[in-house]
């Protein structure tokens, strides 16, 4: 039988003290937590309202940030551009590590943009204006009435593109005929332009500077190009990945360029 | 009467301590906290300007009514508007762009409020295509493997035979037994061309542009002639045939079947199609869900 003794002074202070402790502690966890918070929500504010551009002048941020957009890239992009940015001209997939910027001029904001809203992705802000043709097909293109071309005239084309590109060889004939199309029936300048030099503004490639996005500038890979058409697509993130993590992926590819320069 | 100073100190002090029954102060907390509950809702429900939430998210621009203006749209609009990034626009392009996005995202709320999509076809054509837009991205937000792709591809192969190419000329006769004697002669070797010119046979021009694809042969002869010129091998000819009221013998100089190709060559197509069929099946699992989920309720002539 166990019998309740009264508490010695010293106990009872202990556990009022105890009780004291315990009270104050609660409270000011509360406080740490909500001041960790605010903090937490100052530097994203920060982070967020910043000039994405501006970014990696800020050493401060950019440090941080890379750290977090490599592993968000890692994560998310590198399945199809792979770990190193360099994509790959197998799937046509466009590499992020050079200055041939597909769309638009490799700013931390249009990249932002891209990966929000993606390519072709059915995202509404996205960018789609364009497609390439596919000039083997009864339809080339849907949204506007293009001629199909015959192999004949596919095979003009492709002679006139690597004639552009610095092959030797290309029967000159057939070169003449492939510019009378690009600039005429086949509506290759509205896009590439007259010079070829593709325009940024709709993700038109440079068809000049040998650089290819898919394939290696082959007789065999531009023709199947111009024969079967070409519209990669990039998914939209937005909504499946947290706004400043976007921010941090785009800001990490836009380095991925921008670091070259420094080497 | 008479309150002592120090009774009045304990009965405070008391107040306070929770460990100190107090069935005062708890009627009192009790009132207090209704009071303070009702006070919220109260100016909830009757304030104009609806509920406020704390403050503006670090990732919007802006909220109204707490439909948030999104940061990257308007940075977007900025761009758009001024052609400037938000640290070279001018305070008076910032407020600028803001109001008219303010003004946009307001004028979209009193449209909802409206009803404005019971009545416009362009709204409603656009919501549809929102919807059907919100399934692509879906669709095109996960990236099938390299060994899902090859069992599309394995599954669906008749899908991407690439197209096949002839070189056929269509001659013309000036009847039956012209058009036969010709192709008698051609088959016993004489040269297609002599054979033609000596029985009056001429070219209809149908397909005199060399090389062709299918699908243009096709819509340059008409299906009847083509499908006579698909089965023949290079070098052969036809048997007169009438097609449309004249009399046709065809000359294939060249007939490339469709092959299948490999996967590497084909996946492009593969990878579009992949998605496009992921996205019918989207559409229809999302048609079946709200058709289910829907109280239709159809008037009776029109059952």
């Amino acid at each position: 039988m166990q019998v309740n003794q009264p508490l010695s002074s010293a106990s009872a202070r202990s556990i009022r003290l105890r009780r004291i402790v315990l009270l104050a502690a609660i409270p000011l966890l509360l406080i740490l937590a909500i001041a960790v918070a605010l903090i937490e929500r100052r530097q994203r504010t920060e982070f967020l309202q910043a000039d994405a551009d501006r970014i990696l002048d800020d050493p401060r941020l950019a440090a941080k940030t890379l750290a977090k957009g490599r592993d968000i890239f890692l994560a998310n992009c590198a399945t199809c551009h792979g770990a190193d940015g360099r994509g790959s001209t197998a799937t046509g997939t466009p590499d992020l590590t050079d200055e041939d910027f597909l769309y638009g001029t490799g700013r931390a904001s249009e990249i932002e943009s891209i990966v929000l809203h993606g390519i072709r992705s059915g995202d509404d802000k996205g960018w789609d204006l364009a497609w390439m043709p596919a000039y083997g097909q009864p339809v080339p293109y849907a949204r506007e009435k293009l001629p199909s071309l015959s192999p004949g005239e596919i095979e003009q084309l492709t002679s006139y593109l690597r004639a552009m590109n610095g092959t030797k060889g290309e029967d000159p004939t057939a070169v003449a005929a492939g510019n009378v199309l690009f600039e005429g029936r086949g509506g290759c300048w509205d896009c590439h332009g007259r010079d070829a030099q593709g325009d940024a503004a709709i993700g038109a490639p440079n068809l000049t500077d040998g650089k290819w996005l898919r394939g290696d500038g082959s007789r065999r890979d531009i023709s199947r190009i111009i024969r079967e058409g070409l519209h990669g697509v990039s998914p939209a993130f937005r909504g499946r990945l947290d706004p400043a993590n976007v921010r941090a992926v785009a800001v990490y590819v836009s380095s991925l360029h921008a670091r070259k320069d420094h080497e | 009467m008479n309150f002592p100073v120090s009774k009045i100190k304990a009965n405070l002090r008391n107040w306070w301590r929770p460990d100190v029954h107090n069935e005062r102060r708890s009627l009192m907390l009790c009132g207090f906290a209704a009071v303070l509950g009702l006070g919220i809702a109260g100016v909830g429900l009757f304030n104009a300007r609806g509920t406020r939430i704390a403050g503006v998210p670090p990732e919007d621009a802006a909220v109204v009514n707490r439909s948030p203006i999104l940061l990257s749209d308007y940075v977007a609009q900025l761009q758009a508007l001024y052609n400037v990034s938000p640290s070279q626009a001018t305070p008076v392009q910032k407020r600028a762009t803001l109001d008219s996005m303010i003004r946009e995202e307001l004028y979209v709320q009193r449209g909802i409020e409206l009803g404005l999509q019971n009545d416009f076809i362009e709204i409603r054509n656009s919501l549809v295509s929102a919807v059907e837009a919100q399934q692509e991205i879906d669709a095109n937000a996960t990236v099938p493997t390299e060994q899902e792709l090859r069992d599309f591809y394995q599954n669906h192969l008749q899908n991407f035979l690439p197209e096949g190419q002839m070189t056929v000329t269509d001659y013309v006769a000036p009847d039956l037994s012209s058009a036969q004697r010709a192709v008698t002669a051609v088959r016993s070797g004489t040269d297609l061309a002599s054979a033609m010119v000596a029985d009056g046979l001429r070219s209809s021009g149908a397909t005199d542009d060399g090389e062709e694809f299918y699908f243009a042969v096709e819509q340059h002869l008409g299906s009847t002639l083509f499908a006579i010129a698909k089965r023949l091998p290079d070098g052969q000819v036809s048997d007169p045939v009438t097609d449309r009221g004249r009399v046709h013998v065809l000359a294939v100089h060249s007939n490339r079947q469709a092959a299948p190709q490999d996967y590497s060559e084909a996946r492009d197509q593969v990878l579009a199609a992949y998605r496009a069929d992921k996205i019918a099946r989207m559409r229809a699992g999302t048609d079946r869900f709200l058709r289910e989920r829907a109280d239709v309720q159809i008037a009776k002539p029109f059952q």
